[in-house]
């Protein structure tokens, strides 16, 4: 009986190694594919560019492989491109203030809605950012530039026509414009969740509507703000069309700055150098969101287990996908 | 109302949302220190009248006074009272410390008062040395404990509960249930709460409003409700009962349809449908032929039965209706399928309802 029982426990832990080990397989397999695509058409390019970032640039504009160093680094710290750095990173964050502002409120009204009017608002958010970017961008142009019908809207009122066309204002407009989905979509789904059963518990504990809101309401959607602002913040940094279009290119921004390196300047070191940062800003910023996004989700675990996990992102994508 | 100034009254009033009538023209008033409990089937409005009370929702039509002040338009922040939701609606963000101070703090309450007030709740529902845990670190019976408090400590002049015990399985609910009634008796105000489990509102409470679609049926004790219920719709939805259909035939009786006339107290002119509720618990049954001394029976004849452990449940057929007996504390079967007996009550057994 000892050998028996000994061996078939053995047995059993062997077949379920290669049971996982056949699963892990499959998984592989499954991945395989969008793994592949990714590393010749993302990693292996990335890789390229932190390569350059450390090449010289040679007197005729091209780029010398050969005698790695950290001048274009090092050149980062110039007055100008400090310069560019902090002007778009003021304008990123502009645009991600006044994209909470406008979106918060608008996210609230969708998600108070009832369910099917819900799914027609949602739709209708999606619209624009299913529409290509340059058409919108330049639809913008035309709105606000001198001879646009905002200008003769101002005009017939008796404001005089204006120019805001490449204007820093301009450019504002446009990126709020062009990232505001961004914005409502995970603020959306935040409030989707939202347990209003907590703010009547507010309310009848005493709180007014507004007490309400900032003691309750706006806590537990932080995650929803905080991926929103990740969201935003990070592709209006490196932005390059709206500011090019809007801006008319007059103030240098990060995005152009860098396209100008590669096409114009041919200095691709310079250029590759300074992608290397934003995309490394980039990922810090990711991993703040997710740090917070984790920590956000465990006060709202009960709250799931009532009304079934991810009920919240579940609706959006079938409202995004109908 | 015997009392000087009811703890609420509420007077004429209705709740539409849009068509939907979902509190239909009512009149209840509920004493200072009652506790007080509206039962019915779900989407009955036992909910929607509780949250008129508390201000959550703001009644159509009619007049709501809390303790003689006028508060059915003021927002929930305004009124006196307290509330326990269903799913405790605890803030999940927050510490059970948090939780409890929240009402108080967002009256101005400072320390050492706030400190104070807070050790006395936890203390009262037996938290203390929880008060650093979060909501998702407590056990069902615990958030419930922290809902209590978080109202208690507010010092509401009424109480207000919903579904209070619903979310606790059972051996919980019948020990928080005492500890409820414990709890009221100590603070001493009035609580309402909003049930649909008919044992948990006899069980606790002092009175019950019995509601349905939007009206309220009855108000009275527990054994009002039981004993004397004044529909068939509350005769049938309070425990179990047997309804047969009848006829008043003078004050002190009535004829059932198969024929029988039996004796029941009745102020329902004569010659009225109504139909008499017989509770299985409150008949016996006994070998034909015997006859009691008073009361009235019915012939029947044994169809099925049902072992409970505490009780037997014997259906008998009576000509067309059925008849459920109940039979508790006696040591084995007397009867078997198919035996002719007699289902026999004293006299004030049966209660006859208007339909």
């Amino acid at each position: 009986m000892g050998p028996a029982r000994r061996s078939s426990p053995t047995a059993g832990a062997a077949g379920e190694e290669a049971a996982a080990l056949a699963r892990r397989r499959q998984g592989m397999l499954l991945a395989s594919p969008g793994a592949l695509y990714l590393l010749i058409f993302f990693v292996a390019p990335l890789g390229l560019i932190s390569v350059y970032s450390f090449a010289t640039r040679t007197s005729t504009g091209r780029t010398s492989l050969s005698g790695w160093n950290v001048e274009s680094y090092r050149a980062l710290g110039d007055d100008i491109i400090v310069g560019i750095i902090g002007r778009s990173a003021w304008l990123a964050t502009l645009t991600t203030v006044l994209c909470v502002v406008v979106g918060y409120p608008f996210a609230y009204y969708i998600a108070t809605r009832p369910r099917h009017v819900r799914a027609v608002l949602l739709v209708m958010v999606m619209i624009p950012f299913w529409t290509n970017a340059l058409v919108r961008v330049f639809a913008i142009r035309f709105l606000l530039g001198s001879n646009g019908p905002a200008s003769a809207l101002s005009e017939s009122l008796g404001f005089g026509t204006f120019r805001i066309l490449f204007t820093p204002t301009a450019v504002t407009i446009g990126m709020v414009y062009s990232f505001l989905t961004f914005m409502v979509l995970p603020l959306y789904v935040a409030l989707e969740r939202m347990d209003w059963s907590l703010t009547e518990a507010a309310r009848d504990l005493y709180a007014s509507g507004a007490k309400a809101f900032w003691k309750v309401t706006l806590p537990l959607t932080r995650s929803g703000i905080v991926a929103g602002c990740v969201l935003v913040f990070v592709p209006s940094f490196g932005s390059y069309v709206v500011p090019d279009i809007l801006g008319g290119a007059k103030t240098l921004l990060v995005g152009s700055y860098i396209a100008r390196q590669f096409r114009d300047a041919r200095n691709w070191p310079l250029g590759a150098a300074l992608s290397v940062l934003l995309i490394v800003a980039m990922l810090v910023a990711v991993a703040l969101n997710q740090r917070s996004g984790s920590g956000a989700e465990d006060g709202s675990r009960p709250r799931n287990r009532r009304r079934g996990p991810d009920q919240g992102e579940a609706e959006t994508v079938t409202a995004v996908a109908s | 109302m015997t009392d000087p100034v009811a703890a609420v009254e509420i007077e004429g009033v209705t709740k539409r949302f849009g068509e939907v009538v979902a509190v239909d023209n009512i009149d209840l008033a509920i004493g200072d220190g009652e506790f007080f409990a509206l039962l019915g089937p779900s989407g009955c409005g036992k909910t929607t009248t509780l949250r008129m009370i508390a201000g959550l929702d703001l009644p159509t039509e009619g007049s709501l006074r809390i303790f003689g002040e006028e508060v059915g338009m003021a927002p929930p922040d305004r009124r006196p009272v307290n509330t326990v939701f269903q799913a405790y609606a605890l803030f999940p963000h927050m510490t059970v410390r948090q939780n409890i101070e929240f009402g108080l703090r967002m009256r101005g309450i400072k320390n050492p008062e706030l400190r104070q007030r807070v050790a006395e709740a936890t203390g009262m529902v037996r938290l203390a040395g929880m008060e650093e845990r979060r909501p998702d670190q407590l056990s069902g019976g615990q958030q419930q404990r922290v809902a209590l408090a978080r109202a208690l400590v507010n010092q509401p002049k009424v109480l207000l509960l919903d579904e209070p015990l619903g979310a606790l399985d059972l051996k919980l609910r019948q020990e928080m249930q005492q500890e409820l009634k414990a709890l009221q008796r100590e603070v001493g105000i009035t609580f309402v709460f909003v049930t649909h489990d008919q044992e948990e509102a006899l069980a606790m409470s002092e009175r019950i409003g019995v509601m349905s679609e939007g009206r309220l049926l009855q108000v009275g004790t527990p054994r009002e409700i039981y004993d004397r219920p004044a529909s068939r719709f509350v005769a049938d939805f309070i425990g179990r009962t047997n309804i047969l259909e009848a006829s008043v035939e003078s004050a002190s009786t009535v004829r059932l349809d198969n024929g029988a006339l039996i004796e029941a107290e009745t102020s329902t002119p004569e010659g009225s449908r109504v139909a008499v509720s017989l509770r299985p618990e409150r008949v016996r049954l006994q070998p034909r032929g015997t006859t009691a001394a008073e009361g009235s029976s019915l012939d029947g004849e044994v169809r099925d039965i049902t072992y409970l452990g505490h009780a037997v449940v014997y259906e008998v057929a009576a000509g067309p209706v059925s008849i459920e007996v109940r039979v508790e504390g006696e040591v084995g079967e007397p009867f078997a399928a198919g035996d002719e007996v007699t289902v026999a009550w004293d006299r004030g057994a049966a209660a006859v309802v208007a339909d």
